[in-house]
């Protein structure tokens, strides 16, 4: 049987997206490989057919939970039973019983942190391996705009599972991120595919504006004029709520905040109405757009400047998979570059914190061996946030776990930070220069990536010249004619069978 | 004016407080903390109907509130920081409670442990039963929780009825329940439900199309959901199928964890006084210990510690003193100390008015 059968047979599929078929060959042929496709091409299909072909488990290792969650679910939406999550969703006991059963399943994915457990890993041992995947392996490198300590030990762990096949997958990786993954996992022969960051039917966009105040009219005009479905990121909760509300008061259509601060049920249900149609635009954090599969997004504005040139091609890779065109518009006033630094400063610990707890950690000595039962107690008085614990106590561990003694840990963390804030604003400046030049900017990413541009593009962007008008609305159409809402008839609706 | 409706629910708390208690007895009250003060405050003052129906208030949201109350003169305070309502808030009071009334059905403390369970399970049978209804097995549930998806599963199992009819006799019920609601409209939960091609709005967005404000959209919807819970209490024979919904949620109201080990010392026949040695704490924390079993656990017998005449005064004099303030009962019923006071209050005191 080819593969274009069994697609068919699996997914429905008459064809495989560029690169899909190649790097799944790869794989089946027993080849450790590394490959790098572009948001929105359908990465997981790279490892869920193999999984059909190949006797024994498939494992993958996903960063972030929802991602992961998301991913597994697809899974099982697609009538796949033998799927599991290993995440904090499941309480300690299913964790206990699953483990026990792992070879009941054939998908398992793993957060990072889970490895961390002898008890996780020798279970995972005595299983077949069929695929060992590494998800958003761009994470794997320090110098990767999104890197995770925990991901640095997957080497280790490849090792000590007996060095199964492995695939690592990531949208967005440039030349030197892909060498750090080859050589932070151990894969020293195996094949390569790198496929162009390039989206043709993705239109870019800078508008630069006076004042914060323009940004937010030229928002709202945006959000009138053009064709949904559309999202708007902010990298505040607080500004992505405002702007939603503003917009509702304007009569721009649908709209919704998405934010990590809403309650579960609300998050669900905003996703799912905008995948069903029933809103036309989010107004959303970062927190909004891993795993969805939606193929008709029209637009992403950026309100914010992005931190990375990667993270800004995530996002915005969200729109036209259904390869019809769309557009991009990141929003800039005088300014907004400073936000992006004081965001990425708040995300590391500062000298004074670290000197503060090598104090503490140096009259309670005990502590050292479980730095992470006194969590609570440690952040409560350094004031250490969320990701700025996590840097500090990963790093910590490493190091003294190899013996190496307080002070120079402390040391060794001061100038770890400072690197990590250097190649952080390296990222901005990036950004912000390419926000600055008058280039294509096309040509400008692709020269980050080291890949040139090839086609000449209609509408490429807003240097080379663009028709906004492409992207308007051409029938206004009518707003939907409210009808008269009937409780009883929706009651009906729902739970009568029809014919 | 978006927090209206909360206004005019705190003004209603502080003048049922009688200016004995400081404005945090409300947060507690509405936040639901599990204290026995905060317990035996919302029954002696009747307000048990609002514990944890604001569950997310927070401290410096009610001081800000409060503080606004207070600049228009519509509440003021006393040496003690206990607000009083003004003859000006009192009027407010009375005539906003006619435009917003508080929802009759609404009965947090009898259903606080229950509410959020059924209505997960409900939402999610309904989209189920939606997605069976037209064949239709791809997509993803509205509810995530574990012990939700586990229970639907069984459910589905052990229910006996056909898939048809699963759908008919739950429209059924609903239907028949949700249409004689007599103060709210039954869209505040129906908008809410999500379906076969149609997702449901999230409580913001159902407040919005209802044209209401989001806290009193809030008391509404948990309003609906506790009047289906007391249907389904009421006439279970009627409501066969929404039952089973509650069942393993049942509004068995827990005891604080300290309570407990006080009321398991009682039913060995330990006197007060030894409990209070046994388990090292003060005599009156045992009382209060005993004032909330009284409460909770209507089996409970309290002749042991208040004789049956006495308890009979005490009732009497509670009806005859228009504020049930214990300090007036007291002067009407010298005899009784407030511990016993309390006690007979606790145990006939919401169904003797
Ligand atoms: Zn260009």
């Amino acid at each position: 049987m080819n593969l274009e059968t069994i697609l068919q047979k699996t997914y429905g599929y008459t064809s495989f997206r560029p690169g899909q078929k190649e790097i799944i060959a790869s794989v089946l042929s027993g080849k450790d490989t590394v490959a790098m496709l572009p948001t929105g091409t359908g990465k997981s299909l790279c490892y869920q057919l193999p999984g059909y072909l190949l006797e024994g488990q498939v494992i993958i290792i996903s960063p972030l939970l929802s991602l992961m969650q998301d991913q597994a679910e697809q899974l099982m939406l697609n009538g796949e039973k033998k799927v599991i999550a290993f995440n904090s969703f499941l309480t300690h006991e299913e964790k206990r019983q699953s483990l026990m059963n792992l070879r009941r399943y054939k998908f398992i994915f793993i957060s990072p942190e889970m490895l961390h457990f002898e008890a996780v890993l020798s279970q995972l041992k005595k299983l077949r391996i069929a695929l060992f995947v590494v998800d958003e392996a761009h994470c794997i490198s320090q110098w990767g705009y999104d890197f995770r300590p925990d991901y640095l030990k997957l080497g280790e762990v490849r090792k000590r599972l007996g060095s199964p096949l492995t695939l690592a997958l990531t949208a967005t990786a440039t030349p030197a991120v892909k060498e750090d993954i080859k050589k932070s996992l151990g894969i020293t022969e195996g094949s390569e595919f790198i496929y162009s960051v390039d989206r043709p039917n993705i239109s870019l966009s800078v508008e630069r504006l006076n004042s914060y105040r323009d940004k937010i009219e030229r928002l709202v005009e945006l959000a009138e004029t053009l064709e949904g479905p559309g999202i708007i990121y902010f990298s505040s909760k607080k500004i992505a709520e405002q702007t939603a509300e503003l917009l509702r008061d304007r009569g721009v259509g649908s709209v919704m905040a998405y934010h990590g601060g809403m309650d579960q049920e609300s998050r669900i249900l905003v996703q799912q109405q905008f995948i069903h149609g029933q809103l036309d635009l989010i107004c959303a954090t970062s927190a909004f757009g891993m795993g969805i599969n939606k193929e008709n997004i029209r637009y992403v504005i950026h309100f914010h400047m992005p931190l990375q040139i990667e993270s800004y091609l995530q996002e915005i890779g969200r729109a036209g998979r259904d390869g019809k065109k769309s557009i991009a518009i990141l929003l800039f006033a005088p300014g907004d570059e400073q936000l992006p630094y004081q965001l990425a400063e708040s995300e590391l610990p500062d000298n004074v914190q670290i000197d503060w707890i090598k104090g503490w950690l140096e009259e309670n000595p005990e502590v050292m061996s479980s730095l992470s039962q006194y969590e609570e107690q440690i952040r409560q008085v350094s004031g250490l946030t969320d990701t700025q614990w996590r840097v500090f106590e990963d790093f910590f561990q490493r190091k003294s776990s190899q013996g190496i003694p307080l002070g120079r840990v402390v040391e060794e963390i001061k100038v770890y930070n400072q690197k990590r804030l250097e190649s952080k604003r390296q990222s901005i400046e990036e950004v912000y220069s390419w926000i600055s030049m008058n280039v294509c900017r096309r040509e400008h990413i692709l020269s980050f990536f080291k890949e040139e541009k090839t086609e000449a593009i209609r509408n490429c962007c807003d240097v080379c010249g663009l028709e906004l008008n492409d992207f308007t609305k051409k029938n206004n159409k009518e707003n939907q004619e409210n009808l008269q809402y009937d409780w009883k008839n929706h009651l009906d609706a729902l739970l009568i069978p029809g014919e | 004016m978006e927090s209206s409706y909360l206004k005019i629910v705190i003004l209603y708390c502080i003048k049922e407080l009688q200016g004995q208690r400081t404005i945090y007895s409300i947060l507690h009250l509405l936040n639901g903390k599990k204290s026995s003060q905060t317990i035996q405050d919302a029954h002696l003052f009747q307000l048990t109907r609002f514990f944890k129906t604001f569950g997310q208030l927070t401290r410096s949201e009610l001081e800000q509130l409060a503080a606004e109350m207070e600049n228009i003169n519509w509440i003021s305070q006393d040496e003690n920081g206990h607000f009083t309502l003004s003859v000006k808030g009192g009027r407010y009071l009375q005539s906003a409670l006619l435009e917003y009334p508080i929802p009759s059905s609404l009965n947090g403390w009898k259903y606080h442990t229950s509410t959020g369970v059924f209505w997960e399970r409900l939402s999610l049978l309904v989209q189920v039963i939606s997605h069976l209804n037209y064949n239709h097995a791809k997509y993803l549930p509205i509810q995530r929780k574990r012990n939700v998806l586990s229970w639907l599963k069984d459910f589905l199992k052990t229910s006996g009825a056909d898939r048809n009819e699963l759908g008919i006799l739950l429209n059924k019920e609903l239907q028949h329940c949700l249409g004689s609601l007599s103060d709210i409209n039954p869209a505040v939960l129906t908008l809410r439900l999500t379906g076969y091609n149609h997702i449901g709005l999230t409580d913001v967005q159902a407040a919005k199309q209802l044209g209401l404000g989001q806290d009193y959209y809030h008391h509404q919807f948990l309003g609906v959901l506790h009047y289906i819970l007391e249907c389904i209490k009421h006439s279970p024979s009627r409501y066969p199928l929404l039952g089973k919904l509650v069942s393993g949620s049942e509004d068995s109201v827990p005891l604080t964890f300290s309570t407990k080990k006080t009321y398991s010392l009682l039913n060995e026949d330990f006197g007060l006084d030894e409990i209070a040695r046994i388990r090292n704490l003060k005599r009156s924390t045992i009382e209060d210990h005993v004032v909330e079993v009284a409460l909770n656990e209507s089996s409970f017998d309290i002749t042991p510690y208040v004789a049956n005449d006495r308890q009979k005064l005490i009732l009497k004099a509670a009806n005859s003193s228009e504020s049930r303030q214990l300090k007036q009962i007291r002067q009407l019923v010298p005899e009784a100390d407030y511990f016993e006071i309390r006690l007979v209050l606790a145990k006939f005191g919401e169904e003797e008015r």
